[in-house]
């Protein structure tokens, strides 16, 4: 092999090589990084919705500044009458839940976040029952709770329930706000 | 059956598709086979054995490198050296590394292992001297790579919290397992080249094919070392 020939080769060679980190590159900053890392430099992750993949589960553990608050709240609602009561949580907080109706009550938990357009809510589970129970994980600041309304003829009784990592709540009925503070556990609870 | 073209494209997307999809546990052992190696105590032969042929036959890394190996390789004989320098090479550090117990950042370790893909590929496109392709310094490399894919696979195999006991029958069966895994996939890539290389078209598709594995080599190593500096942020 003559030198002239071997130059070339080397050449076509290093041209590959670079072809192949360019490629490589291109792959990384546009599907690698943002699958799997949750790192989007060129924002391809987001346009090709691949930032979920990379998304941690839930931590077992969330650990807060201070400890939670109980509530429980009793409402008498007329027939087609409704009401609205939210808990101010940070994103991350819990609430334990638990509410029972004298009869059946059409429901809506939703969350308003902070900063969104008024009225924007969202909303994450709704229907029609006479008692419910669970947990619910803020996913955003705002805040977060029941919309109920009594579509019977007849008046109902509904007491919810709820420990959370919260320190105010507000009732929202006819056009009324009524914000209710509410003291750690610590204070309320404990002899 | 020639290779086409066609097929040549295919392989090639589909190892790139392959290689991003097994990113996510390329060289994890899974999760619910950690829990089963680390909930025992003794010697477990065939469960290391399993779990060491697994890792290498998923491990795309290896795979791809041991594919830049031999894809000149037309001897027997060569093929025999070259495998063997690789093999010797990988053992070496994969019992001592977990003998001696060496904690090396396995990010790192797979990062080099990616570039040692690029190196051999570049070696296959004459990017160091074609006609030096099977001299000594050709053999050095393959067993200096060999050296640390072996301490990334002792990276992985202490990761699973080892019990003392029965320690070096598990470490041996996982070596064992290692090198039937590599057995079985160099039948898989031999066949493929040996096919692939009847076809008229092959020196021309050789370029290409070693620039997708140069690709890869590079992609590999860029996702790991995205993952080291992730996980030192």
């Amino acid at each position: 092999m003559n030198s002239e020939t071997s130059r070339r080769s080397l050449r076509k060679a290093l041209l590959a090589m670079l072809a192949a980190a360019a490629g490589a590159a291109l792959l990384l900053l546009t599907l690698v990084l943002p699958a799997e890392y949750g790192v989007d430099p060129l924002g391809t992750g987001e346009a090709f919705g691949l930032l979920g993949l990379s998304e941690q589960p839930p931590a077992a553990v969330t650990p807060q500044a201070a400890t939670f608050a109980v509530d429980v709240v009793r409402f008498e609602l007329a027939s087609f009458e409704s009401v609205e009561y939210k808990y101010r949580l940070p994103a991350g907080a819990s609430l334990q839940f638990g509410w029972e109706a004298s009869g059946a009550t059409v429901f809506d938990l939703h969350a308003e976040p902070d900063g969104a357009a008024e009225g924007f809510a969202e909303s994450f589970s709704s229907g029609k029952a006479d008692a419910d129970y669970g947990t619910y994980i803020a996913p955003f600041p705002g805040i977060h709770g029941w919309f109920f309304e009594n579509r019977s003829p007849l008046p109902i009784t509904l007491t919810l329930t709820t420990a959370g990592f919260y320190r105010t709540a507000t009732e929202f009925r006819d056009g009324w706000e009524m914000p209710r503070q509410l003291p750690p556990v610590s204070e309320t609870l404990v002899p | 059956m020639q290779l086409s073209h066609r097929h040549l494209y295919c392989c090639a997307t589909l190892g790139v598709l392959s290689l991003l999809s097994a990113g996510v546990f390329a060289h994890n052992i899974s999760e619910s086979n950690a829990r089963f190696v680390e909930a025992l105590s003794g010697p477990a032969v065939v469960a290391f054995g399993y779990l060491g042929a697994k890792h290498m036959i998923t491990g795309f890394d290896h795979l791809l490198f041991l594919l830049g190996v031999v894809f000149f390789l037309s001897r027997p004989r060569d093929v025999v050296v070259f495998v063997s320098l690789f093999t010797l090479g990988h053992s070496i550090t994969l019992l001592l590394g977990v003998f001696a117990e060496w904690q090396v950042n396995a990010y790192l370790v797979d990062a080099v292992i990616g570039l040692s893909v690029v190196y051999k590929a570049f070696e296959n496109i004459g990017g160091f001297d074609r006609a030096g392709r099977f001299h000594l310094d050709a053999r050095f490399a393959v067993f200096a790579f060999g050296l640390f894919h072996g301490l990334g696979l002792a990276t992985k195999l202490q990761g699973l919290t080892l019990t003392s006991e029965g320690l070096i029958t598990n470490m041996l069966s996982f070596n064992v397992g290692v090198e039937l895994g590599q057995i079985i996939a160099l039948a898989v890539i031999l066949l493929i080249l040996l096919r692939w290389r009847v076809s008229a078209r092959f020196e021309q598709q050789a370029f290409a094919a070693n620039t997708v594995l140069m690709t890869c080599g590079f992609l590999f190593a860029g996702y790991q070392l995205a993952g080291y500096y992730v996980a030192i942020q």
